[in-house]
């Protein structure tokens, strides 16, 4: 306990602060530039200078640590002339401006001279002067009005992790440039702009359209491009979105954002949007009222369902829609129609992962708080990178390992290059991180002691890792060297707690339950926290809402009784008791027993492997109802298409990887139907009766339907969201507490892994670009002048032996199809792998990967087949 | 009733004094002006409608775009669109509307300017029948300039009204720091830095 006086104030404090954060603690302002919450320390622009009795100089509040006894004074004369006078010399070089400054009016050193500065400075020489740079898509850069607080270079360094700018020159010509000179060649996450005190660094999106206090509204939402949830602020003016910003302390980014969040909004007011429903009349969409739409699109699937039964008719959710959505979706489809055939993206991954993983631990089993990454002794990321998917979840590890732990990468992650502690990532071939997490986990459990906690479970894993390949077998497969694995796993022997994040590779195998149950052990075994990445925004929500062919809302197993009993009841009409198809399943059946498809924010012609299958399966159907926001592949071949609003324009919420759920608000009023009044429509026409007012009358049902949201109410999700357990109840599967070992499915039986892929062989992988998220972000012109286009990435190496230069067209082509795009050399990229993105509309990877159903989950399995690359 | 005012009421004293008043002004002149046959000249600094100030040097509006004008409006009539010039990647005016049908021709817009690219003209006439007459575009504003306040009579108008004076810009006398010899303080104009036409 201590004891200091600010401003003659008596002020206690457990632990020492600095006397900036003790003096904040109690309501007294002292003005600062350099000092950021999120940032480190600095003290360098003397602005928050404080008078500390018998201390003979100033002392800058944000620095210096309380004493007990101390006595502070904030605004004494002697301090408001130290600045005043640091306020003089900060605009000796700086251009007034403010007039024609974005800044104006949220800047930091304006509030202060009209507070503490002098009406005009006494300087005679000229100001410096450097010229306005514009030639990046997104950041503008006015070096002029550079104060050299260096909050953007802290937060470059310190934070993003990306460290792409630095201080140049010295003195008065010091600024702030990017290592690559004119344009940034960076993460693009926009950070540094948001800590920017000054102009001096800004978005060049919407530049010159709007000042601060222009903006007619400010709305707090979520992002809509990952699995996240990121809380950002739209502000608006005109009905059109001009500034994503997010504040320090907001949500499960604590005001960070990626590129997409911050730049890629402006897909909404792109003028490709589809505004009006459509209508397939000779084979040509055309374009018709609403009624005449949903009349006809209920009319269609009612003569279907008559002729063929409710199992002719299939439903495709995508990841971008609500919980109230996806709930209606599901309920119009198991209800209405009477069909189980109901599948999302979902299946590409993210939910037979967490299926298997909570089949052993409950539900919940994925349900770990991100903030906590950073805390954890050890971070295993493993097959997938956080921080091209999920960045900023991406940057808690980067958290982690600059605050020393131990971060262990397996498989090609890129963007841990620099802040991983064992050089596992850069040995491992794509294909092989199966059989590294199986060598590493024998390891462990030979040398690791055990808790004890669940000595069943324990045993389970005991006997059930015998049979897993040692250190020497995995170097005899793989190549990489059984000294590099143990030595990993002795680093993880005395970590108690670690957080393991895994990726869609792992689910999208033919070892997913393998690859599942070693998470688990190693789970158990690091007392870890796991995360599932996930790509989109709501993929959470469709597993919870039930949107998937055997699960019911609250992820009831269709199949049991007393569940569908209860769902039953509160639609007011039956429900198939057996699990209907799944996604690949429905396409592959499309034209037999599937006839008809609802796809909604999906795009299954361009978003599924095997696209020229696929496309082909999706003309066999008589009818095809596509519901979006953007006229994509899928809804030119639709028969009925509604225009969807998009996610700045509706509420509702979003469950994000956390299992956190959150608000979406509306910030921007759109012409057009809420897209849970759509499926609401078509369900009236179809029997089931809607008495929804609004998204909170569908919240209210979901939380009477599903046992987990029981007890939620749409208007108390507040701030932060809800966390996981909800008010609910978990799905308990039997009460024995060994049950964790009788669910370690396939205990005592020999492990089966795959044979790792020859590393003499050129395969293709899946890329997963930072800034883009399915099409949708290609709708964005930033984030499109960012990237440029669909890329193939490889390693100089392969490309010199394929005869590929940087920057070349070529041709890839596999037993399924062929595109053309550029080709992109990239030193540090493993040399058997190939990396091209599903993202862009021209050439997505899709075009080239077949597919294989894993038996038990029905996950697609990506394949590939006589992969060429040629130059064109 | 007390006897004074019998005597008045009597003598109708009241009323003669004011045949009196009647009768001493039709010997004075007469200060009806017949508007709208006899128009009255406003007084210099007149606010009446508002002109864009036509820059002579590049015949283009002076006007940087700032908003400032729209910020201060106490009626809030003021609505200003901007976006960034392809060319000079500098801030202009896409949209500039006035609603005069709500100003209060407080002339707070022509105070507020960073660069005297507004003025309220001596212009009063201008009633009509339609709403959309009276909404102000930047064609018109600036045609308004032209028509009332071109020559030197603009300049004056913001020699005389709404050019700050040094004197009232100066440093206080606390300042702390860098005090040239000889100086008794006073600020000397800003060098060349700030947007163009900033005064
Ligand atoms: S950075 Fe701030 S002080 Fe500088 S010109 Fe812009 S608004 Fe004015
Ligand atoms: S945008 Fe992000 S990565 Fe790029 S310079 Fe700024 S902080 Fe660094
Ligand atoms: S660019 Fe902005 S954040 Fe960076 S040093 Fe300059 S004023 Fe500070
Ligand atoms: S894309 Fe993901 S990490 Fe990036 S801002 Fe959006 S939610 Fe956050
Ligand atoms: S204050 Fe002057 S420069 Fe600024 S917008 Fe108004 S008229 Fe234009
Ligand atoms: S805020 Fe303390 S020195 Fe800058």
């Amino acid at each position: 306990m201590m004891t200091l006086t600010i401003n003659g104030r008596k002020v206690e404090l457990e632990a020492p602060v600095t006397i900036l954060e003790a003096a904040k603690r109690n309501g007294i302002d002292i003005p600062t530039l350099c000092h950021h919450p999120a940032l480190e320390l600095w003290g360098g622009c003397r602005m928050c200078l404080v008078e500390v009795e018998k201390m003979p100089r100033l002392q800058t509040a944000c620095t210096v640590r309380v004493a007990d006894g101390m006595a502070v004074r904030t605004e004494t004369p002697r301090v408001v002339a130290a600045r005043k006078a640091i306020l003089e010399f900060l605009l000796i070089n700086h251009p007034l401006e403010c007039p024609t400054c974005d800044k104006a009016g949220i800047c930091a050193l304006q509030d202060l001279t009209v507070r503490y500065g002098a009406v005009a400075g006494r300087f005679e020489e000229g100001k410096r002067v450097f010229p306005e740079v514009v030639d990046d898509p997104v950041i503008v850069r006015n070096m002029k009005r550079c104060i050299m607080c260096t909050r953007c270079v802290r937060m470059c360094d310190g934070v993003q992790g990306a460290s792409a700018i630095g201080v140049i020159e010295k003195g008065a010509r010091s600024h702030i440039e990017p290592f690559s000179g004119g344009r940034y060649n960076c993460e693009y996450c926009g950070n540094c702009l948001a800590v920017c005190p000054v102009g001096a660094i800004m978005s060049k999106l919407h530049r010159y359209t709007y000042r601060p206090w222009q903006m007619e509204k400010t709305v707090k939402t979520i992002c809509s491009f990952c699995g996240v949830g990121c809380t950002l602020r739209l502000e608006v003016r005109d009905e059109s979105i001009k500034r994503v910003s997010a504040e320090f302390g907001d949500g499960v980014n604590n005001g960070l954002l990626c590129g997409r969040g911050r730049f890629g909004y402006e897909y909404v007011d792109s003028p490709e949007r589809l505004k009006t429903p459509m209508i397939r009349r000779d084979g040509r969409l055309e374009r018709a009222t609403w009624d005449e739409a949903l009349d006809y699109a209920a009319g269609r699937l009612l003569e279907i369902k008559k002729e063929n039964g409710g199992g002719a008719i299939g439903g495709i959710a995508g990841g971008r829609a609500t919980n109230e959505e996806i709930y209606l979706f599901q309920k119009l489809l198991r209800a209405g129609f009477g069909s189980n055939n109901i599948d999302s993206i979902a299946r590409l991954g993210l939910l037979p992962a967490q299926k298997i993983l909570e089949d052993i631990f409950g539900q919940g089993a994925v349900a770990n708080l991100i903030s906590g990454i950073p805390r954890s002794e050890a971070v295993l990321v493993v097959a997938s990178d956080p921080t091209r998917t999920n960045p900023v979840m991406g940057l808690e590890v980067r958290a982690a390992a600059r605050a020393g732990r131990k971060v262990i990468a397996i498989g090609h992650i890129d963007g841990l290059r620099r802040h991983r502690t064992r050089r596992l990532e850069a040995k491992t071939g794509p294909g092989q991180e199966t059989m590294i997490m199986a060598g590493l986990l024998s390891e462990l459990l030979k040398i690791k002691p055990l808790s004890g906690e669940n000595p069943e479970f324990e045993e389970a894993i005991k006997a059930w890792g015998k049979t897993l390949p040692g250190p020497d077998e995995v170097e005899k497969a793989t190549g990489v060297s059984a000294l590099l694995i143990s030595g990993t796993a002795a680093d993880l022997k005395d970590v108690s707690t670690s957080s393991i994040i895994a990726g869609r590779e792992l689910a999208s195998s033919m070892d997913i339950r393998t690859n599942m149950m070693m998470l688990a052990a190693l789970g158990y075994i690091l007392n870890s926290r796991i995360f599932l990445i996930s790509e989109h925004p709501n993929e959470q929500g469709l597993i919870e809402m039930g949107c998937s062919p055997e699960m019911l809302p609250g992820e009831r197993p269709v199949d049991v009784r007393t569940f569908r009993e209860k769902c039953e009841q509160a639609w007011g009409a039956g429900i198939n008791p057996e699990a209907g198809l799944t996604l690949m399943e429905m396409i592959e059946q499309a034209g037999a027993s599937i006839k008809a498809l609802y796809v909604m924010g999906e795009d299954p012609a361009f978003g599924l492997p095997s696209r020229g299958r696929v496309k082909e399966a999706l003309g066999r159907l008589d009818f095809l109802i596509v519901q979006d926001i953007f006229m994509t592949g899928t809804a030119a071949m639709a028969d009925v298409v509604f225009p969807a609003l998009a996610w700045s324009e509706k509420d509702g919420t979003y469950t994000n990887l956390e299992k956190r759920i959150q608000r979406l608000k509306k910030a921007v009023i759109k012409e057009g139907i809420e897209d849970w009044r759509i499926l609401a429509e078509i369900g009236k026409r179809a029997g089931l009766p809607s008495r929804y007012r609004g998204v909170a009358d569908i919240f209210r049902e979901i939380a009477q339907v599903s046992p987990i949201h029981a007890g939620l109410g749409f208007e108390s999700i507040e701030e932060g969201g809800v966390l996981w357990p909800y008010k609910g109840k978990p799905l308990s599967v039997s009460s024995s507490p060994s049950s964790a070992a009788g669910r370690f499915p396939g205990s005592g039986k020999a492990v089966s892994i795959s044979p790792p892929p020859d590393r003499n062989v050129l395969k293709l992988v899946l890329d997963k670009p930072l800034l883009h998220s399915g099409t949708l972000s290609t709708h964005s012109d930033a984030l499109m002048d960012l990237t440029g286009g669909p890329e193939a990435r490889l390693c100089p190496e392969t490309g010199g032996k394929l005869g590929i230069a940087d920057g070349d067209a070529v041709k890839v082509s596999t037993g399924e199809g062929q595109i053309s795009l550029r080709a992109r050399l990239e030193s540090g990229l493993p040399e058997d792998a190939l990396f091209i993105s599903n993202d862009f509309r021209e050439a997505g990877a899709f075009e080239l990967f077949g597919y294989q159903l894993e038996p038990e989950s029905k996950t697609p399995v990506l394949t590939v087949q006589n992969l060429k690359v040629e130059r064109l | 009733m007390n006897t004074k005012k019998i005597v008045k009421t009597i003598f109708m004293t009241e009323i003669l004094q004011g045949m009196a008043l009647t009768l001493k002004s039709l010997f004075s002149p007469a200060v009806t002006r017949q508007y709208p046959k006899e128009k009255r000249q406003p007084f210099p600094g007149f606010r009446g409608q508002h002109a864009f100030v036509r820059d002579a040097k590049t015949g283009k509006e002076k006007c940087i775009a700032c908003g400032l004008c729209g910020a201060v409006c106490p009626s809030k009539c003021i609505y200003i669109y901007t976006k960034e010039d392809e060319e000079t990647r500098k801030k202009t005016i896409d949209r500039y509307e006035i609603e005069l049908l709500r100003c209060v021709y407080c002339a707070f817009c022509v105070e507020a300017c960073p660069v005297g690219a507004i003025a309220l003209t001596e212009n009063y006439e201008y009633s009509d029948y339609s709403r959309e007459a009276l909404y102000m575009t930047k064609e018109k504003l600036l045609d308004n300039w032209d028509r009332f306040m071109a020559g030197p009579k603009g300049d004056e108008y913001f020699e005389k009204f709404w050019t700050p004076k040094q004197q009232s810009f100066r440093a206080h006398d606390d300042q702390a720091v860098f005090r040239p010899k000889g100086s008794n303080g006073a600020a000397r104009p800003e060098a060349d830095t700030r947007p163009e036409g900033v005064k």
